[in-house]
């Protein structure tokens, strides 16, 4: 259960080496400014046009960034991070365009540039700035909106960017492809668990993740343990097993809807019914909600977090598990399951049936803080000091419930928070969901 | 035609029908951005949640009170005294049923008329001097919206100053205040008093259909 | 002699002829005529009455025909108040000038590391209570010397409208002078308690004729004098224009004339120290509107002003850690003492 720490270091130290693996994207500036505008405007509804209008610049939404929390510049205010889309709304898609554009100014590649470190170094599209104001607006889906703006552009950070070029180009990331996954899992047959790959036919189709392959190898072996003892007819699969989709966290939609893609259309073709998403925050969304968008209809399964599953299965007396020593524990929902998904009852329901004390943070549910290195912070190099702010105010929160041991169900989030935790020698513990769940198990495992 | 018989005709037709076509006009190019249909299942319904982001949206969300006593206190008072004084205030009602709708109301007795005006002062005040204090919004405010706060705050005070109701200037002077108000509005931020509606509606829905309680 | 010196010599001044105006006899005159009707006239105004005189009628001064003690303040609003308030609010200024040109600005060189001072609501509230503070003198010397400044200018039938709008403006905006006096009061008193080098801080004159730059803590001496001013004159005019506010509340027409003195002299007073506070705050000490308007202060600013108080931030670390932008960090205890920094 314990990361090995090691392994952990020797991961983060390989990231560091990213940024060098990345491809240019020279372009020639008008084309940037071009490129960037395109996507606004495709992607300009009146959704967010009634945003882009509604924002009164109160500053409240900086009051709930954790970034602007912890640090107090001014810079962080998550509307601000929106100016340039806000710009070009005004002055060539808005009420009065005609008028804005003799006193507004035009978006230039300057200010794309300038826009890069706010839009991708200091903002994890947590959405706590969207539920916090007061008019409304959903600032953290119109960052997404940046994102996809800025990659058009080119203007990917590059240990980003090196990871989408490669997801891309040849459908891995960092490197883990089908063979690996077979590695892992001829790993776990050979300590005796049953593992369906590739079934021509199966009800639920689970996704896994570079991270549990690589080094959260304890999730994988859990996931395949509660697939087992529930009797589910499961299988995973080599050509689309990753459930973290570089194209939806570097905003380059093209391998955004090939990373979906290639997942529904295996899903559909062994007929499934159920698409299960690994401990990862992003990928979450980018089946649940945006896939079917991309796909031009709706899916023909469900898609669930993992932590979702395992809450409806144990509310529903399906699954059973063993009461363990009653310790209080408190629980991080990740940014783009709970707030951004919706889950939040289920994973509590699996604490309680693990005989935990869960002892809420002061910011909890919906207004919960972010871990502060999601979306894809933690490729990029120049985040760094921002993760850290992101994780000395978790720690506070955390340390604020007296509970011995934080719990989430996100390998992202689960990242940050242990090299902060080696940052700072935190006495605290950091367990994964799915886990506690692979170790109380009541009942057979390796087989289904 | 003196000053008098412009602010007190021609110059209200102009103002009046700026700010009703401004106002629909805006709304309209919103709505009709166009909608973007979301073929993902639902998780919960988006009416409840449209109508939950417009209603819920009044009170701050938990744990954000403490940091925001200023913008709540300064907010609340000054919107809901504006909200008073315009609806209820006597001479406002008395210019409700003779020049506008042809019924009036009961208006405020005075003495809340005057504790609505301290209140409506004091708030917009307090938010002004946030605005130009805070770096927050020291770096995202806009002409705008000074522009719109300062012309708030003169329709504010000329209507003050009138209150004696003594003399023609100052009644005009705050006519004249109001009209350009009037006519500013739709092309500012003062819009925020209609399309936030849209906005916490279209959050709400967006956000309960993924069944999280907006 | 520093500035406020001079000012409480003129406080005291324009008491004494408040004062004076109380006691008006009679002149002499050589042969005595008779007045036949001055039985009836003494009666009418309540001259040497054994009891005051009754009457049918229920009200306020319904047994008063007609009211003496406002005619003295009439006699003593343009005899004297008017004509002194005019000196001192024409002198002070001028004494001002007159200091800058001889002594200079109080210079700064800048170190360029910032020191927090003060907090968003310090700031906030202190605009507020500048601002409401501003527009009622502005108000109240409009109807104060009207009559003699704008009518020969603009005429009587401008002014008209000039004063209802004044009275109209003033009445309304006072109840929130209270308000904001009260916060500031609040958030302020704790670092205005005095203390001994604040009077050794005042008798060497702030430093300002010559001599070494007294010791001062977060505020000096003369800032405490100004704020405790501040307090009680604030005070005094509130509660008085309060009951100015809704004379019908009055229990008698006698305070309410008291209540117009006291504002009055108390507004004359604190408007003529305004500008003492204004030009120092501006003009006066280079590197000082910083501190309300941003919240920061350049920490050589900090050593050379109020010596005791930057010791007291370099031993906290206040100074080394800090970055530029902390200045919104709200002070949540209210004592203007920061709490920890968050990184």
């Amino acid at each position: 259960m314990p990361v090995d720490m090691n392994l952990f270091r020797g991961f983060v130290e390989q990231i560091r080496q990213l940024p060098a693996m990345a491809q240019p994207t020279d372009m020639p500036d008008p084309d940037r400014v071009r490129a960037a505008k395109a996507v606004f405007a495709d992607k300009l509804d009146a959704r967010l046009a009634s945003h882009l209008d509604a924002c009164v610049h109160c500053g409240v939404c900086a009051e709930a960034c954790h970034y602007y929390v912890q640090s107090g510049d001014p810079r962080y205010t998550p509307i601000h991070k929106l100016e340039p889309l806000m710009r070009y709304w005004r002055r060539e898609k808005g009420p009065f365009a005609w008028l804005q554009r003799l006193i507004t100014r035009d978006i230039s590649e300057q200010d794309l540039e300038d826009w890069q470190p706010l839009v991708y170094d200091s903002c994890t599209e947590c959405g706590r700035c969207s539920f916090a104001c007061p008019q409304g607006v959903d600032i953290a889906s119109m960052v997404g909106v940046m994102r996809q703006a800025l990659a058009k552009a080119g203007l990917i950070p590059a240990g980003l960017r090196a990871v989408e070029q490669e997801q891309g180009s040849r459908g891995t990331v960092f490197g883990v492809g089908g063979e690996q996954l077979m590695e892992a899992v001829e790993a776990l047959r050979a300590r005796g668990y049953e593992v369906p790959v590739d079934k021509e036919q199966a009800e639920v189709l689970v996704l896994s993740s570079t991270l549990d392959i690589l080094l959260f190898t304890d999730a994988l072996e859990s996931t395949v343990k509660v697939m087992n003892h529930l009797g589910v007819d499961w299988s995973i699969h080599t050509c689309a097993f990753e459930g973290a989709n570089f194209g939806m966290l570097s905003g380059y939609e093209e391998v955004q809807e090939a990373a979906s893609e290639r997942i529904i259309r295996e899903a559909i073709g062994c007929g499934a019914r159920v698409v299960i998403i690994p401990e990862c925050g992003h990928a979450y969304p980018a089946m649940r909600w945006d896939a079917a968008n991309e796909h031009g209809e709706p899916l023909p399964f469900d898609v669930m977090a993992i932590s979702e599953f395992l809450g409806r299965e144990v509310m529903a007396g399906r699954l059973k598990l063993k009461s363990g020593q009653r310790r209080p524990v408190t629980y991080h929902d990740p940014c783009k399951i709970g707030r951004h998904g919706g889950v939040f009852d289920e994973p509590r329901a699996v604490l309680d049936a693990l005989g935990l004390e869960v002892r809420e943070m002061p910011a909890h549910h919906e207004m919960n803080y972010c871990c502060g290195g999601g979306a894809g912070l933690f490729v990029i190099d120049s985040a760094k000091k921002n993760r850290e702010l992101g994780f000395d105010l978790k720690r506070e929160q955390v340390e604020a419930t007296g509970a011995s041991s934080l719990v989430t169900a996100c390998g992202s989030c689960r990242l940050n928070f242990l090299a902060g935790a080696d940052r700072v020698h935190w006495d605290r513990g950091i367990e994964s969901l799915v886990e506690l769940v692979g170790e109380a198990i009541d009942g057979p495992v390796r087989a289904g | 035609m003196t000053l008098a018989e412009l602010v007190d005709g021609p110059l209200w037709t102009v103002a009046l029908s700026v700010f009703v076509a401004g106002v629909a006009w805006r709304l309209l190019v919103l709505i009709g951005t166009g909608w973007k249909r979301d073929l993902s299942h639902p998780r919960s319904g988006s009416l409840g949640g449209a109508i939950r982001g417009v209603v819920g949206r009044f009170l701050p969300r938990q744990g954000m009170a403490g940091r925001l006593r200023l913008h709540l206190v300064a907010g609340y008072l000054f919107h809901l005294g504006l909200f008073a004084l315009l609806f209820f205030a006597a001479p406002h009602v008395d210019f409700y049923r003779d020049r506008l709708f042809g019924f009036g109301w009961t208006p405020l007795p005075h003495w809340a008329f005057v504790l609505a005006a301290e209140a409506a002062f004091l708030g917009l005040m307090l938010l002004w001097l946030n605005r130009v204090l805070n770096p927050v919004t020291r770096l995202i405010s806009e002409s705008g919206d000074h522009a719109a706060s300062v012309l708030t705050f003169l329709v504010m005070l000329t209507g003050c100053l009138a209150l004696a109701r003594s003399h023609e200037t100052l009644r005009l002077l705050h006519f004249f205040v109001v009209e350009l108000f009037m006519i500013y509005f739709p092309f500012s931020r003062l819009m925020h008093s209609f399309s936030f509606l849209l906005s916490r509606a279209a959050q709400g829905a967006h956000y309960g259909r993924r069944g999280v309680r907006v | 002699m520093n500035a406020y010196g001079l000012l409480w010599g003129l406080l005291l001044a324009l008491l004494s002829t408040a004062a004076q105006a109380q006691n008006d006899t009679p002149p002499q005159s050589g042969i005595w005529i008779p007045n036949p009707g001055a039985d009836l006239w003494k009666a009418v105004r309540q001259r040497g009455q054994p009891e005051p005189s009754t009457t049918q009628v229920q009200g306020l001064d319904s047994n008063q025909l007609i009211n003496v003690a406002g005619e003295k303040f009439r006699d003593w609003r343009r005899e004297r108040f008017i004509r002194y308030a005019a000196y001192l609010l024409a002198g002070v200024p001028v004494v001002i000038l007159i200091f800058h040109l001889l002594h200079g600005a109080m210079k700064l060189e800048p170190s360029g590391r910032k020191l927090l001072r003060f907090d968003l609501y310090d700031r906030v509230a202190h605009w507020l209570l500048a601002t409401v503070f501003l527009f009622l003198a502005f108000t109240g010397l409009l109807m104060l010397f009207g009559r003699f400044v704008i009518v020969p200018w603009l005429g009587l039938d401008a002014f008209s409208p000039i004063a209802s709008a004044s009275k109209e403006g003033h009445n309304l905006f006072g109840p929130l002078f209270l308000v904001a006096l009260l916060w500031v009061f609040l958030r302020f008193v704790a670092r205005n308690l005095p203390a001994w080098r604040d009077v050794v801080w005042l008798l060497k004159g702030g430093g300002v004729l010559g001599g070494e730059h007294p010791s001062a803590g977060f505020f000096n001496g003369g800032e405490k004098l100004w704020f405790w001013s501040l307090a009680v004159f604030g005070l005094l005019l509130s509660l008085s224009g309060l009951l100015l506010d809704f004379p019908s509340y009055a229990p008698s027409r006698e305070l309410l004339v008291l209540a117009l003195v006291v504002h009055g002299a108390a507004a004359v007073i604190l408007v003529a120290f305004s500008f003492g506070h204004i030009y120092m705050g501006t003009a006066g000490v280079e590197g000082t509107l910083e501190g309300m308007r941003d919240g920061t202060v350049d920490a050589n600013w900090a050593r050379q002003h109020h010596d005791q108080w930057y010791d007291e931030m370099v031993r906290e670390g206040r100074l080394e850690a800090l970055p530029e932008a902390q200045e919104n960090r709200v002070d949540e205890t209210g004592t203007g003492q920061l709490g920890e920094g968050r990184t």
